[in-house]
């Protein structure tokens, strides 16, 4: 019978599979001492961490160790996360390390990590539920330890900015086991007692982790959470986070900051709000002088087409019109003063009386007084008329003879 | 948002915004003669809010002593440094 044969390759591929597929070797924190450490001109590292009795090779590649805070170094204690695995080439089982923190301040870290993450789960950092500070502070609190530097910048800084300012001094531990506790108390006092204030400053000059932990704690992040008056975290440090820092409706770098970024310049404000009042000033000033420029042009083209100046046009129409009127009637009286001179001189000429004056003489019918021109006009013995200039004579018709011309 | 602001108390920065948007219209020059007056007036009426708004309070510096759960008093800060310049303002 012949058992199975692997080549080493394969084997040491089912070896990895194995160690990748326990949970229980993936993504965990383990402590020990560095030693052996190596940077390589690669940037990733490699160390061995041992403890009393035993060691592990480690290698911490370059894309997880670009961010970390301080340099490894042989003997140093530290917490390394990471992923237990098998190089193949090698045969060897090794630590793939993610994360590296100094024991000493792992504890803190630690706490404040996993602090972080259930907040922020929570929602208790979530921006739409963040207050917005009003413009125009009247009434602030600033709790505070009542004899650092940070509260005498505050004052100084808001009272520079906005002389009229009421300022509350809460004084409080900022620091050591019971300052989160206290803090969040008066938080909590503030706003039980006095609602009318527009926010809290809450903060202390820089230290170091330590000294700041206070703002690290769920007891004062849970206070800021539900505080109905908007809370400004000034812890002093330029980096990193707080916890305070994260709840805060505003975060400031630094208490001065809190009073420069919270604190509205009176003089510029009132610089602005004088502006805003010539330009409306100014406003009103053009638009006077545009309405009375376009009731001038308008006055004076209602002059032009108005009903006086239309009347006097209208004047001068009827004088013209006149003028031409009775230079024509003239004229038509003139041509039938002529017509009728000559006329009457026509009519003169041909006037019958004239021509009988002459002997001649006209003959009509006695009934009907028609004139008689033509001999089919009467009978024999049809009486007649005959018209002289100085009467008549009655006669009758005795022969009719026709004229042959 | 949690908002705590008293109704009917209108901020600062919307009175700004007022006053702006007045400025705008009157800048644009389409108002008749009226409306530019009543304009003009509401504007020097809120300019005059907003004065007031700057200068209603007094200025004060105090410090809380808090006596028990629901006791307190106020006095005067008192922190030696801080008082010599806070006085010089």
């Amino acid at each position: 019978m012949e058992s199975k044969i692997y080549t080493v390759s394969k084997l040491n591929k089912y070896i990895k599979k194995i160690f990748e597929n326990d949970f229980n070797l993936q993504d965990i924190w383990i402590l020990g001492e560095i030693s052996n450490f190596k940077l390589h001109s690669s940037g990733h590292m490699y160390f061995v961490l041992k403890d009393k009795e035993s060691q592990i090779r480690c290698v911490m590649f370059r894309g997880n160790n670009y961010n970390l805070r301080f340099m490894p170094g042989d003997g140093m204690k530290v917490k390394v996360r990471g992923d237990v695995s098998v190089y193949e080439k090698r045969g060897e089982y090794q630590l793939y390390v993610k994360e590296i923190i100094e024991a000493g301040k792992g504890e803190l870290y630690l706490a404040f990590e996993r602090l972080k993450v259930k907040l922020k789960d929570e929602g208790l950092f979530s921006e739409e539920i963040k207050k917005k500070l009003p413009l125009i502070p009247h009434n602030i609190a600033v709790i505070t330890s009542p004899t650092g530097a940070a509260i005498r910048d505050v004052i100084t800084i808001s009272l520079r900015r906005f002389p009229n300012l009421s300022i509350l001094v809460v004084p409080s531990l900022v620091q050591g086991a019971s300052a989160a506790r206290e803090i969040a108390k008066k938080i909590d006092f503030l706003n039980r007692f006095f609602k009318e204030l527009d926010f809290i400053i809450i903060g202390r000059g820089g230290g170091s982790l330590e000294e700041l932990w206070a703002f690290n704690e769920e007891i004062l992040a849970r206070s800021i959470y539900s505080s109905k008056i908007p809370i400004v975290s000034a812890v002093g440090h330029e980096t990193d986070f707080t916890i305070s820092d994260f709840v805060a409706d505003l975060r400031v770098p630094t208490p001065s900051a809190a009073a420069e970024m919270t604190i509205p310049d009176k003089n510029n404000l009132i610089n602005n709000l004088s502006l805003l009042k010539s330009k409306i000033s100014r406003a009103v000033k053009r638009n006077i002088e545009l309405k009375t420029e376009k009731l001038n042009i308008a006055s004076r083209s209602l002059k032009y087409q108005g009903p006086e100046n239309k009347i006097n046009q209208y004047y001068q129409y009827i004088d013209e019109f006149n003028t031409r009127l009775s230079s024509r009637i003239k004229h038509k009286v003139e041509l039938y003063e002529e017509k009728i001179k000559k006329d009457s001189q026509r009519l003169g000429s041909l006037n019958p009386w004239a021509v009988i004056e002459r002997g001649y003489s006209i003959c009509r019918k006695i009934p009907g007084k028609e004139i008689i021109k033509r001999l089919n006009q009467i009978e024999v013995g049809t009486k007649i008329e005959v018209i002289i200039s100085d009467g008549r004579i009655l006669s009758k018709v005795e022969k009719k003879e026709a004229v042959s011309n | 948002m949690k908002n705590k602001k008293k109704i009917g108390e209108i901020a600062f920065e919307e009175y700004i915004g007022k006053l702006e948007r007045i400025v705008h219209k009157l800048e644009e020059g389409e108002l008749t003669l009226d409306e530019s007056v009543k304009a003009y007036e509401e504007g020097m009426n809120i300019s005059k809010i907003c004065l007031e708004k700057l200068n209603k309070t007094k200025k004060k510096i105090e410090q809380l002593v808090i006596k028990g759960e629901e006791n307190y008093s106020t006095k005067p800060f008192s922190k030696k440094e801080g008082e010599s310049k806070i006085n010089e303002l």
